[in-house]
Formats: structure tokens, C-alpha cells, sequence
């Protein structure tokens, strides 16, 4: 059983016999009380969330027992995402709120993780750096290496990042999936 | 480091520069002496709910000022304050870190009231010396009781029918978030059983004499008419320490220096405890207190919540 000392964001975590995953926790302590942790999850089948304040010590609930496998995007239709295993190719598909926020970095045929609990696909995990295309933003500024400034750009996505200011439209960026932030040119 | 992260932290050593020095003009000016008290104790406190972090051999790092300088009130001093460093185990969180700044001062012959009214100065100063424009603030800051607080947002009267489990719970879940919903608010009149080492109101032996400054909902400070009375201070430390038991907690062992300080003597006087690197925060508008501190990339390790 864990306690509330094991509480992080994307915790997997069976509650009452479902499986949720931590999307925001945050430690409170009142003046002269006691310490709690705030927490909202996501039910990780139903894709709903909910608002629960543990004690601190508290049990929550048992670890999930997520089976990972690496798969390949393939394409989007209707809402559904499709995936296929590379060795067994075997397909599967997620629904648009499984996907969650990776759809804010993933395009087709990249290798992404696909979390299953009980044989059913529940969510996905991508690599923690992909590289993208830019397909907007304002022309470079030449010279300009070293002052730290930065303007947006589009990522072929549809997601908006902040680049140096010597990116240009039509090159490739690598982006750090859990933050969102620009790491680097990619060198051709 | 980039040119970003370098220039973060230029600026912010300057506004904590700025901070600390509008804090200790105000003090000077009001006639206070800074005072600097032992950062490793024998006795760290009596807080059921707050953990200390021992340096082995039966001291422990100091989790607040409190007892030390309450024994230099004993000694005759009548204006103190200070700047230091506390510590507390466990904490770690947005507005928790381990290790924090705190700024503590005793004014004798004073009440919690005008203690408020005090704050409130300190703040404006502060607020004037950082040349931050009001950080939203107005003055004067309006002031709410508990019990009132607790009746607008979750219906009920601490003072009247006291449930500590409802009340932390409510404060937690309702209470916390309506704060957040308020510029700057001092709550005061805290149900008697957390009354610490304040007074108890001598109108209502329900309550007592202590309050909090908020800003945005983020507490700034604790503050109290002190209690004076040796005897009571006997049955609060004990009383304590059965809590701490009760709770699973080790009790600390009690203060006789302080005890022995307080039998001598201890003059009318209030006293307020503000967590500097908070109020850093409230001025500067940011959510994290790793966002004011000049080293967020050292982690504190003290099981916490990261």
C-alpha cells in the first residue's frame, strides 16, 4: 500500500480498484496544523479526474501495475489513434484524451511507449526528446547567437514553442517533451 | 549558465537586497536592536506538527527563534528582531522549503492589535523600499475573525464546536482557496486549542490573542499577544509534548532555560514570526518559492514532497 510520501506527478496508482494517474499534487500546511497533500487525478480508462486531499501518512491506494511496450504512431482517424507493435504488429488504438499532451509533439511513425493496464492501452509516453519541424515563424536574425532573446514558432504539430532568433521556417528543433521548451537545432 | 538564468538572478539578488534592507531600516527607525539567537538548540520548540531536523548528540537545528528570543524579552530587551534562518523537516512544497528565512520580532508593552497595526506598517515600508508599486495591495488590510471566516466559507463556528480534524480539513479543501481569492487579509481570534504560546483572549476563553497576515491566500505571518504566565506556560509545554506522543511524534524535551526565564519574568509584550522568502513572493507576484531563492537547484533533502 503506499502513503501519501510516494504521491508525484504521473504516479500511477490504483484507487478503489481503478487506475488513476497523478496529474498535479501540491503539499499544504496550515499554521499549527497538520501537513496534507492536494492531488488531482485522472482515471487513466475513464479519462475523468477528481480532487482529493490526503494527510499526510495516508494510505492512497496500491502501485499499478502498467505493462509498457514500445510502439510506432501510425496515423489519426476519426479521434482514434492508432499504433502498432514492431514485432508482433499488432495494433492498437487510443482515444484523443489517453493521448493527452503528447499530441503536442507527436507526428507519425515516431516511436512512442504505450502504457496497458489489464491488457487495455491506458496511455501513452514520448521519447523525452523528439525532433519537429518549424513551419512558422519570422524570418532569422543573422549574427544574433548570444543575447538569450527568443520569438515563436509553429511546430509542424500545430504547437507553439519559443527558438533562438536565428531559427528559421522549414528546419528541425529538438524539443524536450516535459516542459515543452526548445533544447537545440538539429544539424544537418 | 545562460544569459537568462544569470540575469534571473541578478535581478532577484537585487530584490531580495532591497527587501531585507527596507526590513532592517524599519526596525532601526522604530528603535529596535537586531538580535542573532542560537541556529542549533537543545530544545527546538513545542509544535505537534512541526518536525525538527536533528544534528545528533541532542541538538537539533532551531525551527524557530521563538524560545531564545523570549528569554532576551525576560532579560529586559524591549524592542528585537531578526533575520535568520529555521528549519523543518518535511516541508517541501510550493510555498515549503526545508531550510527558509525567517523574520522574527518582540515589541513589549503591546498588544496582538496594535501588532497588526504594525505589520501593516512594516509591509507598506517594505512594499515603498522595493519600489514595487502596491503589489496590489491596499491599506489599511481588512481583518476577519476565524470563527466569521469559517461561517462564510464552510458554514460553521471553530470556537463554538472545535473539531481539529474538520477544521484543518476545511481550512485545506475551502478555507485556503477563498483566501486565494483575497488581496491581503489578517485573520485573527484562532480557536484556543491552537493557541501555541499565545494569550488567551481575557473576553473569551475560546479563542485566543494571535493572527495571520495572507496575501493571495500564502500565509506571511503568525503573530501573538505572548503568553506571560509561567504556570500556564508549565501545562502548555506539557500538554504538548502528550500530543506529539499521541501523534506517534517523539516529545522534544522541555526548555528549563526558557522556563526558568519565564518564571523570572516575562513582561506584556506581542511578537510576530514572517517567512521573508514568502513575502518575497507576495512583492514579486510568483507562485514558487524556488522562483525566490538564489540556489533552486540545490535540493533540500528531508523526505519531502518535491
Amino acid at each position: 500500500m503506499l502513503d501519501t510520501t510516494a504521491l508525484r506527478k504521473n504516479l500511477k496508482i490504483i484507487i478503489d480498484g481503478d487506475p488513476w494517474i497523478v496529474v498535479d499534487c501540491q503539499f499544504v500546511k496550515p499554521g499549527k496544523g497538520q501537513a496534507f497533500t492536494r492531488t488531482r487525478l485522472k482515471n487513466l480508462i475513464a479519462g475523468h479526474t477528481m480532487d482529493r486531499t490526503y494527510k499526510s501518512g495516508e494510505k492512497i491506494g496500491e502501485q499499478a501495475r502498467i505493462d509498457e511496450c514500445e510502439m510506432v504512431f501510425l496515423y489519426e482517424q476519426g479521434g482514434a489513434y492508432a499504433f502498432m507493435d514492431n514485432n508482433t504488429y499488432d495494433q492498437v488504438e487510443l482515444n484523443v484524451d489517453q493521448v493527452g499532451e503528447a499530441l503536442n509533439f507527436m507526428t507519425e511513425n515516431m516511436n512512442v511507449e504505450v502504457d496497458f493496464y489489464d491488457s487495455m492501452p491506458i496511455a501513452i509516453t514520448l521519447p523525452n526528446f523528439v525532433e519537429l519541424e518549424i513551419v512558422d515563424t519570422e524570418p532569422a536574425v543573422r549574427g544574433d547567437t548570444v543575447s538569450g532573446a527568443t520569438k515563436p514558432a509553429t511546430l509542424s504539430t500545430g504547437y507553439n514553442v519559443n527558438v533562438p532568433l536565428f531559427i528559421n521556417s522549414g528546419e528541425s528543433i529538438v524539443v524536450d517533451t516535459r516542459t515543452g521548451a526548445y533544447v537545440e537545432r538539429v544539424k544537418k | 549558465m545562460s544569459s537568462a538564468d544569470s540575469s534571473r538572478i541578478l535581478a532577484l539578488i537585487e530584490v531580495r537586497d532591497r527587501v531585507l534592507t527596507a526590513i532592517r531600516a524599519f526596525f532601526r527607525m522604530h528603535g529596535y536592536c537586531e538580535v542573532t539567537t542560537p541556529v542549533m538548540v537543545r530544545c527546538p520548540g513545542l509544535d505537534q506538527h512541526v518536525e525538527a531536523l536533528s544534528t545528533g548528540s541532542g541538538m537539533y537545528l532551531a525551527t524557530s527563534p521563538e524560545l531564545h528570543m523570549k528569554r532576551l524579552v525576560c532579560d529586559g530587551a524591549q524592542l528585537i528582531y531578526q533575520i535568520i534562518p529555521a528549519f523543518r523537516a518535511e516541508e517541501e512544497g510550493a510555498h515549503h522549503k526545508c531550510e527558509f528565512l525567517m523574520l522574527e520580532w518582540y515589541h513589549t508593552g503591546i498588544g496582538y492589535l496594535e501588532m497588526m497595526q504594525e505589520t501593516e506598517d512594516l509591509l507598506r515600508y517594505v512594499i515603498g523600499g522595493c519600489g514595487s508599486k502596491s503589489a496590489g495591495l491596499n491599506f489599511p488590510v481588512p481583518r476577519i475573525t476565524v470563527d466569521r471566516l469559517y461561517e462564510d466559507a464552510a458554514g460553521w463556528k471553530p470556537s463554538e464546536q472545535w473539531d481539529e480534524d474538520r477544521y484543518f480539513l476545511d481550512w485545506v479543501q475551502v478555507v485556503e482557496p477563498h483566501l486565494q481569492k483575497i488581496p491581503a487579509v489578517i485573520v485573527y481570534d484562532f480557536p484556543e486549542a491552537l493557541s501555541a504560546l499565545s494569550q488567551v483572549s481575557s473576553s473569551n476563553s475560546r479563542i485566543c490573542e494571535r493572527f495571520e497576515l495572507f496575501i493571495n491566500g500564502l500565509e506571511i505571518c503568525n503573530a501573538y499577544s505572548e503568553l506571560t504566565d509561567p504556570l500556564v506556560h508549565r501545562e502548555r509545554f506539557e500538554h504538548a509534548a502528550q500530543a506529539r506522543k499521541a501523534f506517534g511524534r517523539k516529545p522534544y524535551a522541555s526548555d528549563d532555560l526558557f522556563l526558568k526565564a519565564i518564571e523570572h519574568g516575562m513582561p506584556m509584550c506581542a511578537g510576530n514570526a514572517l517567512g521573508v522568502d514568502r513575502l518575497i513572493m507576495a512583492l514579486t507576484g510568483t507562485g514558487h518559492i524556488d522562483e525566490v531563492s538564489l540556489f533552486p537547484e540545490d535540493k533540500d533533502t528531508c523526505n519531502g514532497l518535491f
